[in-house]
């Protein structure tokens, strides 16, 4: 398979394609928007294109399971991240009443 | 199949990154997810498909919607300042990062030599199976994962209670 | 007794420390207790030693504490000698000081710096024994330094004045042009002697022939004595004392004319065989002495603050002891720095008595009448008075005839510019005494408020005045058939370690009678002169001051010393240090050494600041940037 056929039709390029492109628009939601839901959505973008390519290595390496395993264990960190993110947008909400994080400046003082 | 699965996750993706509702864009997240969940179906690995439905789709995403309805505003603030050069050179480094990816994938022999030496589908992964490695080889780490969840937990309790 | 008589400066050392750090707790009591107690320990102890070292057959007793500093062929070892010499100095530190401590007892007694003042006293006490007592050059620098620092600090007592301050810096000031002169000569001495041991240098001395070590000990010996011009108060060192009067009274009874202004003389007697072997130096010594005699003397006669005519009177009466010495008198010098220690003592006191009396009035002008309100003061001072000004029979007579005797065998000069110093000092101690005593009181409010002192101020009045008219005993002069018996004393001291031994010219005694004479009359009739002038108020001086203008205000003006200093002296260095203050103060040192790096850190940091947004986005993105730059070296 050539390199635009794979992508097509479901090589190992084509997946490694998506998850760098969800990757880029994982940092893009970053980057761009402001509000710290989104950008904490972005995060979550970018760790799932991670485990499509990890994933996807796994399976043309003949099916390992092993990645699978750790598939489990960055699910588990993604779940400790977003209990700890969003209890920390909740705070910052609380005592700022915004969840805009450009305005959450003070530390430049 | 392939394709449908990754239209569907990057315009997901994509319609997020777009979306100024916060609500909206979480659904699109939603959709997303199940893209990504689809893509390792294809990958002969049911079991992290449903992992992918039940933890992201199902409880992150639902905890997210939780958050979202907790906060009084779902549009974005206005802007404090505007920042035309973070803007242009968050896009152009997107894009570089994509493109230089697909490029750098795609010109790969090793990639290529990987895509074709395991071309054939090899047998869909079962929990069984998982459940074995994970508890053959990996023992403590799922003990220290299991740690790690209740710390979040705690920390999270922590850190949105008003008073303890 | 010998190994307790290192207590001897040591004890009012401890005074020091307890009134200096718990003077204002302690309370008055204590603090005199402390301050008064280990002086008259020290005195007792000093007075034991006196004995001791008398009994002994060459009268010296070496107390020998170890080495104190040793490098190379240098071995500076730490102890004291008492010898007749630094015997009799010790005495009349410990005895005099004494005095004046209880008078301070009376006199500082409102004051509230009480335990400050007891402190500098006491501390004062122990670097001038150091000074007398040590038995190497070092040693007695440090005493030297240590008494110069007590008399900055006494001087500036009443710190919250505009003038005291000012007027201690002077006194440290100038006497640091002094010191520089001591430690030059002290290292002259060690490169000549190889010994900065005071008994060692004067037995090589004693060794050495006559001209041997001719020009190096012109130079270390004159480098000394520019020393004591600076603490002895010498022309052209003497600015300092008549400011050094802004002190308490006490203060300049003790230091500014009993004690620590004599130790350039007692110096010049301790190295008297090296200023032997340097005949120019001696010349130096006596001119320089009988100029400032003089010059002082003059100024004198016109001031009208009482303690500033005492002041000048001091400077003139040291100028004497230099011309004693110079004239190889160190008997008769040393003897005039005994008898005018009770004396000048006795007269600051008796001017703090009246001070004190006349509610801290200086002005002689505005005193007057003021024998019947305080008698005991009224004739303290007369004794003072008459011993100071030679009369017949008067310690300050012998001591000053043997100066003037020794002078004119030096050279009639000298003789006669100590004879017209005289007569001044006769003239305006009368001024002094009949305008503060005798007369019509010229100030009403304060003469009716006048009163006697107390008796911790009076009886050290009554016991100095005796010492005055008795110290005589020591020193008759044979030129009246005495026997000038202090210079046999003091023999075994000023010729420590020589071969020759004492060697006095001596002329006849037909000669040392008439010259006696002389002076004598010449002293009183200037002495009457200056009663009659003053005996009926102000007119008549008054009267003849606008006869002779121009004398008058040049004397009114000192000479106009001090406006010199500063046209020659102090402005070329104000100037100077204004241009270094602005071309390196604040061009290069703050402009370019501190703004600058400053302001680059300032702008660097503004610069940087930029990036510090605070904002998480941004700090993300350059992250992320440098994430792929790091990518791309990677993978390219």
């Amino acid at each position: 398979m050539t390199g635009m056929d794979a992508i097509l039709h479901g090589g190992l390029q084509g997946y490694l394609v998506v998850a760098l492109l969800l990757f880029a628009i994982g940092l893009a939601a970053v980057l761009l928007r402001r509000t710290l839901l989104m950008q904490f959505m972005g995060v979550e973008l970018m760790l799932n294109a991670a485990n499509v390519a990890l994933l996807a290595f796994a399976r043309f390496r003949g099916g390992d399971l092993q990645a699978t395993v750790f598939y489990l264990f960055i699910i588990a960190v993604a779940a400790c991240e977003a209990a700890v993110g969003l209890a920390l947008i909740i705070g910052l909400y609380r005592h700022r009443d915004t969840t805009d994080s450009d305005r959450t400046a003070s530390l430049k003082q | 199949m392939f394709l449908a699965f990754a239209l569907i996750t990057l315009l997901g993706a994509f319609g997020m990154l777009l979306q100024k509702n916060i609500i909206v864009a979480g659904l699109f997240m939603v959709a997303a997810f199940f893209g990504v969940a689809g893509l390792f179906v294809l990958l002969a690995n049911p079991v992290a498909a449903a992992l992918q439905l039940i933890v992201y789709s199902g409880a992150i995403m639902v905890l997210v919607l939780f958050v979202i309805m907790m906060l009084s505003s779902h549009e974005e603030e206005a802007a404090e300042v505007g920042h035309p050069i973070q803007r242009w050179l968050s896009v152009l480094l997107a894009l570089a990062l994509a493109g230089g990816g697909v490029t750098l994938v795609l010109a790969s022999k090793g990639v290529r030599q990987l895509a074709e030496r395991g071309a054939a589908m090899p047998p869909a992964v079962t929990l069984q199976g998982v459940g074995a490695a994970l508890f053959e080889g990996h023992v403590l780490g799922f003990e220290v994962a299991g740690l790690m969840l209740l710390a979040a937990m705690v920390g999270a309790v922590a850190l949105t209670k008003r008073n303890l | 007794m010998n190994k307790y008589y290192w207590l001897i400066p040591i004890l009012p050392l401890l005074g020091a420390i307890f009134n200096g750090i718990l003077g204002k707790r302690a309370g008055k009591g204590a603090v005199t207790v402390v301050g008064l107690g280990t002086v008259l320990g020290s005195l007792v102890l000093a007075i034991s030693a006196f004995f001791a070292m008398k009994a002994l057959p060459d009268h010296r007793l070496a107390l020998d504490y170890g080495e104190w500093m040793a490098t190379g062929s240098l071995s500076v070892p730490f102890g004291f000698v008492i010898d007749t010499l630094s015997g009799t100095m010790m005495l009349v530190i410990a005895g005099i000081g004494f005095l004046i401590h209880v008078y301070s007892v009376g006199y500082m007694h409102d004051d509230e710096g009480y335990g400050r003042f007891f402190s500098y006293m006491n501390l004062f006490v122990f670097f001038m024994l150091t000074l007398v007592l040590g038995s190497s050059l070092p040693l007695m620098f440090v005493g030297w330094e240590g008494v110069g620092l007590c008399s900055y600090l006494l001087i500036g007592y009443y710190y919250e004045t505009d003038f005291a301050p000012d007027a201690g810096l002077k006194a440290f000031l100038t006497n640091r042009v002094g010191d520089l002169g001591v430690a030059i000569g002290m290292m002259v001495l060690f490169a000549a002697f190889g010994t900065l041991t005071v008994g060692d240098i004067l037995t090589k001395a004693g060794h050495m022939a006559p001209e041997a070590g001719f020009g190096i000990l012109t130079f270390a010996t004159l480098m000394l004595f520019v020393g004591a011009t600076g603490k002895s108060a010498q022309l052209p060192l003497y600015l300092w004392l008549p400011d050094a009067m802004a002190g308490p009274t006490p203060v300049s009874a003790l230091i500014h004319a009993a004690t620590m202004v004599t130790s350039g003389i007692y110096m010049i007697c301790r190295l008297a065989p090296v200023y032997t072997l340097a005949p120019i130096s001696m010349d130096v010594v006596a001119w320089v002495g009988a100029a400032t005699a003089l010059f002082a003397a003059t100024i004198g006669l016109v001031q009208r603050d009482i303690k500033k005519v005492l002041a000048y009177s001091t400077v003139s009466q040291l100028g004497y002891m230099f011309l004693g010495l110079g004239a190889s008198g160190f008997a008769a010098g040393f003897f005039h720095v005994f008898t005018h220690a009770w004396f000048k003592a006795l007269l600051f006191l008796g001017a703090g008595s009246v001070i004190h009396a006349m509610h801290h009035e200086q002005d002689l002008f505005k005193m007057g009448g003021l024998k019947s309100k305080m008698p005991l003061t009224f004739w303290t001072m007369l004794a003072a008075t008459l011993a100071i000004i030679g009369f017949p029979g008067t310690s300050g007579f012998a001591s000053k005839d043997e100066i003037l005797y020794l002078a004119y065998l030096k050279s009639p000069a000298l003789w006669a510019i100590g004879v017209i110093a005289a007569c001044c000092t006769a003239f305006y101690m009368l001024r002094l005494f009949t305008l503060a005593f005798l007369g019509e009181p010229r100030d009403h409010h304060a003469h009716d408020h006048a009163h006697e002192s107390p008796a911790t101020m009076t009886m050290p009045l009554v016991v100095l005045a005796v010492g005055s008219l008795l110290a005589v005993w020591l020193g008759w002069p044979k030129a009246f058939g005495g026997d000038f018996r202090i210079e046999e004393w003091l023999a075994s001291a000023v010729t420590y370690g020589q071969l020759h031994g004492a060697h006095g010219e001596h002329g006849s005694a037909q000669l040392a009678l008439i010259l006696a004479s002389v002076s004598t009359v010449l002293g009183l009739g200037f002495a009457w002169f200056g009663y009659a002038t003053y005996r009926n108020g102000l007119a008549v001086a008054e009267a003849r001051a606008a006869k002779f203008p121009l004398i008058h205000k040049v004397l009114l003006n000192k000479y106009y010393v001090d406006e010199g200093v500063e046209l020659v002296l102090l402005g070329p260095i104000r100037w100077f240090g204004n241009l270094l203050w602005k071309l390196f103060d604040v061009i290069i040192i703050d402009g370019v050494g501190v703004n600058l790096p400053g302001a680059l850190a300032r702008v660097s940091g503004d610069f940087t600041a930029l990036f510090q947004t605070g904002r998480v986005r941004n700090y993300a993105l350059s992250m992320a940037l440098g994430a792929a730059v790091l990518l791309y070296v990677f993978l390219k």
